[in-house]
C-alpha cells in the first residue's frame, strides 16, 4: 500500500508525463509544469519524483534522440505504465466522490 | 555570440559528475545544459550560468547521489556512540587506572601547555613595535683575538651622517645612559636616566598615558614610565610638574615633566624609566665631543621607508669605516657595520656585546630548547603508562572483542573503536591539563621567576595547539595497544586460548625506559640542589664577608668620608678604587710586541688587595706612599695563565703609549657570579682624584653596624645625595635565589617524572596482582608467608630493575654532567656518587610502590580472594 502512494507533486508530474506523450523528458515537463504551476521549479525536485516514481512502477522511460543544444547526450522519454494511470484514475474517482459528496450548504454556509 | 562558443561552467559539471549516479548522469546532463542554452538566450550568460550552479547545487538529494563510501560511514555515526558510551563505562570500572592515566596525561598536558605560553612569551618579545621591521640598531664587528665579534655601539658621529647622506634613512635616534640623582620634593633617588633623540617616540611603540610624545624635542622637557611617575607623585597626574636631575654634584637642570608612558608590555627588551632630549648631554658632560670618531653612543637606531632599504645603507658604510679606522688606535678598528632588525633583536642579543637590549634579560632560547626536552619526556612518560595499562587490561575485554568481530567488526574498526576511545581518555586529561596548566604550572612558574607571561585562554593559537597536542597524544599511546589488541583471531579469543597482556615484552621495555626517565630526573633534581649548596660555600677568591662598600662622587666625597671612617674603630682598612670587583670594570686592549689581548682593568689604591683580602700568589702588592708604582701591574692567575708566562714578573706590555710592568700575581677571584667565566683581569694604581668606589673592612661581627655607621656618616654629609652602597656579598644581587630557584625547578620536574614512573608500576603491578588473586589465595591457604609472595611478585621485576639501573647510571651521569657544563662555568664535581644516590633514591621508591600492593595481597582473607570470579 504504502508503494502505490503518490505525493502532491508526484501526482503533478504523473499527470504532465501522460499529457506530454512523446515529448515527456527532463526539459519539457519542468516547462509544462512550470507555465502551468506559475512558479519556477529546480531540475532535482522534477528529476528526484521522476526517479522515485519510476523505482514505484509508475513510469517507465527510454533513452530518445540527442540534439546539438544538448551537448549531443539523449534525451529520456518517460511514460506512464497501465499501474501508474490505474493510480491516476483511482485517485481522480476519489476526488470527484469528494467533490460530490460535499453538501453545496457547506460552500455557502463559508462564503457568509 | 556565436551558439558554439557557448559552454556552460566547468566545475559545477565536475561536481555533477562526481556525486551523481552513473546511470543518471547523460540524461539530466543533457537536460541542464538545454536549460542552459535557454536561459543564456533569454538572458545573460552569466546569469545562465549562475542558474546552471544553482541547479546543479539543488540536485543534491538522496535519490539522485550516488553511493558514497562514507555514506555508509556515516552509518556508523551511531556506532562512534556506542564506542563512547563502552569507553567512559570502562573509565568508571576501573577507577584507579583511569586516574593514572588521565592524571598523567593531564600533568604532560599542563606541562605543554606552560611550554606553549612560555615560546608565545618569547617570541612576542617586542613585537608590539609598529615599527619593528624598518627599525635598526647599528652595529658593528671587530676583531678579537682572532674572531670577529659584534658589539652594539656605534661611532658618536654615525647618526647624524646617516641622516644626512642617505635619503632611505627616515629616522635616526642615538641612545645614551646615563647615572644621576633625581629629586622631587623629598624624594631623591639615584636613577639611571635615557638621552635620546626626539625621534625616538616615534621609532618605538611606546604610548602615552598622559602628555605628548612630541614634547621630546623641547630640551626642557623629561618623558617618565608610569612606575616612575608612581614613585615620585604617587597617583596624581604629572604633568606641567618639574623635577631636578643632578647630573653630578654641582651640575643640576630642572625638567619640566611633559610625558608619562603606558604601563609597558610585559614581553619587551627596552624601555625606559626617564627620557630627556639629547641635546641635553652637552649640559650633563661640559666638553662633550659629538664628533668624535674614536668614541661610541650606547647606541644608533635608524628607520628606513622599506626592510629593504637598508641593504642601500648598508652598502654604503665602507667610508664611514675608513674615517673611523683613521681616527682610531687599530684597537677599536671597525671591521664592518652590520644593522639588526628590531624584530628579531631580541633573539641575537646573547651574541652582541655591549647591546642596550641586553639590560632586559637574555634571550630564552635555551631555555626554550630544555623545556622542549622536558615536555617531551613527559609526554612520553605519560603515554607509556597508558600503552602499558592498556595492554595489560586488555585480556579483560577479549570477550567483548570476540563478539564485535564475530558480528561484523573488521580489524580496522576494532583500531578505530580503541583509537576512539583514547581520544575520550585524552579529552578528559585535556581539560584537566588545561587547568592544570593555567591554574597551576603557569602561575607556579611566573612566581619563580617572578614575571607576567601573559598568558589567556583567549588566544586563537592556543586552540589550535590544544587539539594537535591531543591528536599527538592520543595517537602516540593509542596505536599500539589497538594494533596489538586487534591483531588477535575471534577464534582463538572466543575459544579462550589466548594468553596475552601481562607477559608483553613492549611493557618491561616500556617501563624499564621510565625508570631510566626518572632515574635522569632525580638526578637531576639532587645535582642542582647539591650544586646550589656548593656554590654558596665556593669561595669567590676574597673576603667578600666582611667588606662593605660605598660609590663616591668625587675626590672631595671620597676624602671626607674616608675621614670620617678613618675615625671609626670597627673600620680595620679603608681603600679606594676606580672600578669594584662586582661592580664595574674597564675593558682594555694589551699591546705586546706580537699580539694584542684584551682583559679587564681594574684601577684601585694600594691598599684595596688588603681590603678586599685578594691574596697575592707572587710577587709584591702596590707600595703605599703617593705617586708609587705608577707603571706596575698586577695580574691575576687567569691572565698569566692565557698568556702562557711561566714566570710572570717582570712582564712587559703597553696600554695606549704607557708601558707598565707586572709586579705581582694575584690569586683568581670572582668578579661576577659562577655563571661566567674568570676573566683575565689585571689592576693598576689609580690617582686618588679619580676613586669612585671606597671600600671598607669591618669585622665579621661588626659588619652591620659598620654599615649603619657608614650610612648615617654619609647622610650627615651628604644629606641631599642618597646613599648607593652596599655589603660586598649582594653585588651578585638574586643570584643565589636564581641557584635555589634552579634546583626547586628540578627538584618539581623530577617529583612530576617519578610519580609518572610510579603510577605507571603500580597500576602495573595492580592489573598483575588482580589476575593472581586465585594464585595467591592458593599459596597462603598452603601457608606461604610474607617472604614467599613477596618473592614471587618481586620476581618479574628483578631483571628489569637491574637492567633499567645499568641503563640509568651511566646515562644519566653523562646527561648531568653536560647540563651542568652547559648551564654553568663553574659547578661543583659531578661524581657517579651522585647518580647512585638518585638511583638508589629510585629504587626505594619502586619497591615502596610494589610493597603497598604485596600488603594489599597479604591482608586480604583467602577465602574472599577464591570467591571472586
Amino acid at each position: 500500500m504504502k508503494k502505490t502512494k503518490l505525493g502532491e507533486f508526484e501526482e503533478l508530474v504523473l499527470l504532465t508525463v501522460a499529457a506530454l506523450q512523446q515529448d515527456a523528458y527532463g526539459v519539457e515537463i519542468k516547462r509544462e509544469l512550470e507555465s502551468r504551476l506559475k512558479e519556477r521549479l529546480s531540475v532535482g525536485s522534477i528529476q528526484s519524483a521522476l526517479k522515485r516514481m519510476e523505482d514505484k512502477g509508475f513510469l517507465t522511460s527510454q533513452f530518445g534522440e540527442a540534439t546539438a543544444k544538448r551537448g549531443g547526450k539523449r534525451k529520456r522519454i518517460y511514460a506512464t505504465t497501465s499501474h501508474g494511470r490505474k493510480v491516476l484514475e483511482d485517485m481522480k474517482d476519489i476526488r470527484t466522490q469528494l467533490w460530490s459528496a460535499i453538501p453545496k450548504l457547506a460552500f455557502e454556509l463559508k462564503a457568509i | 555570440m556565436k551558439p558554439q562558443a557557448l559552454h556552460p561552467p566547468k566545475w559545477p559539471l565536475k561536481f555533477l559528475r562526481f556525486f551523481l549516479k552513473e546511470e543518471y548522469l547523460e540524461e539530466i546532463e543533457g537536460d541542464i545544459e538545454e536549460i542552459f542554452h535557454e536561459n543564456a538566450e533569454r538572458f545573460s550568460v552569466r546569469k545562465a550560468k549562475r542558474i546552471y550552479t544553482w541547479e546543479i547545487i539543488k540536485l543534491l538529494r538522496p535519490n539522485l547521489i550516488r553511493n558514497f563510501e562514507f555514506v555508509n560511514q556515516l552509518i556508523q555515526f551511531s556506532m562512534f556512540k556506542n564506542y563512547f558510551k563502552i569507553s567512559v563505562r570502562g573509565l568508571l570500572k576501573s577507577p584507579v587506572n583511569s586516574f593514572i592515566n588521565i592524571f598523567g596525561l593531564a600533568a604532560a598536558i599542563g606541562f605543554s601547555i606552560f611550554f606553549y605560553a612560555f615560546v608565545v612569551y618569547t617570541f612576542k618579545r617586542d613585537q608590539f613595535h609598529e615599527n619593528k621591521n624598518v627599525v635598526f640598531l647599528s652595529t658593528f664587528t671587530a676583531s678579537r683575538e682572532g674572531a670577529l665579534r659584534q658589539y652594539g655601539q656605534s661611532p658618536r658621529p654615525l647618526g647624524e651622517l646617516l641622516k644626512q647622506d642617505f635619503p632611505q634613512v627616515i629616522n635616526v635616534c642615538r641612545v645614551e645612559d646615563r647615572n644621576v640623582i633625581v629629586k622631587h620634593g623629598d624624594n631623591i633617588f639615584n636613577e639611571r636616566i635615557r638621552f635620546v633623540d626626539p625621534t625616538f617616540l616615534d621609532m618605538f611603540t611606546f604610548p602615552l598615558k598622559w602628555g605628548v610624545s612630541t614634547s621630546l624635542s623641547d630640551v626642557n622637557s623629561i618623558v617618565i614610565s608610569e612606575p616612575m611617575a608612581e614613585k615620585y607623585f604617587g597617583d596624581e597626574n604629572p604633568i606641567g610638574q618639574s623635577i631636578l636631575v643632578k647630573f653630578s654634584a654641582e651640575n643640576g637642570k630642572e625638567f619640566k615633566i611633559t610625558g608619562v608612558a603606558k604601563k609597558f608590555p610585559s614581553s619587551r627588551s627596552f624601555d625606559f624609566h626617564f627620557l630627556i632630549n639629547f641635546e641635553n648631554l652637552r649640559t650633563a658632560q661640559p666638553g662633550f665631543d659629538s664628533h668624535d670618531w674614536s668614541a661610541f653612543h650606547q647606541a644608533t637606531f635608524v628607520q628606513v621607508a622599506q626592510p629593504s632599504d637598508i641593504k642601500i645603507v648598508e652598502a654604503g658604510m665602507e667610508k664611514y669605516r675608513r674615517t673611523q679606522n683613521e681616527v682610531v688606535e687599530k684597537d677599536w678598528a671597525i671591521a664592518s657595520f652590520q644593522f639588526e632588525p628590531l624584530a628579531t633583536l631580541h633573539i641575537k642579543t646573547d651574541e652582541i656585546r655591549e647591546d642596550v637590549f641586553r639590560e632586559g634579560t637574555h634571550s630564552n632560547i635555551t631555555s626554550i630548547k630544555f623545556l622542549t626536552g622536558v615536555c617531551t619526556l613527559m609526554l612520553l612518560l605519560a603515554c607509556f603508562n597508558y600503552i602499558n595499562i592498556a595492554i595489560s587490561t586488555s585480556v579483560k575485554r577479549l570477550k567483548e572483542l570476540g563478539v564485535r568481530k564475530t558480528i561484523g567488526a573488521t580489524r580496522r574498526l576494532v583500531i578505530v573503536q580503541f583509537l576512539s576511545e583514547n581520544i575520550v581518555v585524552t579529552f578528559f586529561a585535556m581539560l584537566v591539563g588545561i587547568l592544570l596548566g593555567w591554574l597551576v604550572v603557569i602561575p607556579w612558574f611566573e612566581g619563580l621567576w617572578d614575571f607576567s607571561m601573559e598568558f589567556s585562554l583567549n588566544d586563537p593559537r592556543l586552540w589550535m595547539y590544544l587539539p594537535i597536542i591531543m591528536l599527538i597524544t592520543a595517537l602516540a599511546s593509542g596505536i599500539y595497544p589497538a594494533i596489538y589488541i586487534s591483531r588477535f583471531q575471534t577464534v582463538t579469543i572466543l575459544k579462550g586460548s589466548v594468553r596475552f597482556g601481562q607477559k608483553n615484552p613492549v611493557t618491561k621495555i616500556f617501563l624499564g625506559f621510565q625508570l631510566v626517565l626518572a632515574c635522569m630526573f632525580i638526578t637531576s633534581a639532587i645535582v642542582f640542589t647539591m650544586n646550589g649548596d656548593y656554590l654558596a660555600k665556593r669561595s669567590w677568591g676574597y673576603s667578600n664577608r666582611d667588606v662593605i662598600y660605598t660609590a663616591v662622587e668625587n675626590e672631595s666625597v671620597y676624602q671626607q668620608l674616608n675621614d670620617v671612617m678613618q675615625r671609626n674603630p670597627k673600620i680595620l682598612s679603608i681603600s679606594g678604587s676606580v672600578q669594584h670587583i662586582g661592580k664595574n670594570h674597564q675593558t682594555t686592549i694589551l699591546h705586546f710586541p706580537d699580539k694584542d689581548f684584551e682583559a679587564d682593568r681594574l684601577s684601585v689604591g694600594p691598599t684595596y688587595f688588603n681590603t678586599m683580602g685578594i691574596e697575592l700568589v707572587s710577587g709584591r702588592a702596590f707600595k703605599d706612599f703617593d705617586g708609587s708604582d705608577k707603571n706596575a701591574v698586577v695580574v691575576n692567575e687567569t691572565m698569566a695563565k692565557n698568556l702562557s708566562w711561566v714566570n710572570p714578573i717582570g712582564q712587559q706590555f703597553r696600554i695606549d703609549s704607557i708601558t707598565y710592568e707586572v709586579v705581582g700575581v694575584a690569586k683568581d677571584f670572582h668578579s661576577y657570579s659562577f655563571f661566567s667565566l674568570l676573566r683575565p683581569t689585571f689592576f693598576t694604581v689609580a690617582d686618588k682624584k679619580d676613586f669612585r668606589f671606597l671600600a671598607l673592612k669591618v669585622n665579621r661581627e661588626q659588619e652591620q653596624s659598620a654599615f649603619e655607621d657608614l650610612k648615617k656618616a654619609w647622610a650627615t654629609l651628604y644629606p641631599e645625595i642618597p646613599f648607593n652602597g652596599g655589603y660586598q656579598e649582594d653585588v651578585w644581587g638574586n643570584y643565589y635565589e636564581q641557584m635555589g630557584i634552579h634546583g626547586h625547578v628540578w627538584r618539581v620536574f623530577a617529583s612530576v617524572a617519578v610519580i609518572l614512573a610510579m603510577l605507571g608500576l603500580y597500576g602495573l603491578v595492580a592489573i598483575n596482582i588482580s589476575g593472581r588473586v586465585k594464585e595467591f589465595s592458593i599459596r597462603k591457604i598452603l601457608g606461604a608467608d610474607y617472604k614467599n609472595i613477596s618473592n614471587n611478585i618481586f620476581k618479574q621485576y628483578y631483571v628489569l630493575i637491574i637492567v633499567s639501573l645499568f641503563v640509568s647510571v651511566p646515562l644519566s651521569f653523562i646527561f648531568i654532567k653536560s647540563v651542568l657544563d652547559f648551564a654553568y662555568d663553574y659547578h661543583m664535581p659531578v661524581t657517579i656518587w651522585v647518580v647512585t644516590m638518585a638511583a638508589s633514591l629510585l629504587v626505594a621508591v619502586v619497591i615502596a610502590t610494589v610493597a603497598t600492593q604485596i600488603i594489599k595481597v597479604f591482608k586480604t582473607n583467602p577465602v574472599e580472594g577464591l570467591k571472586t570470579e
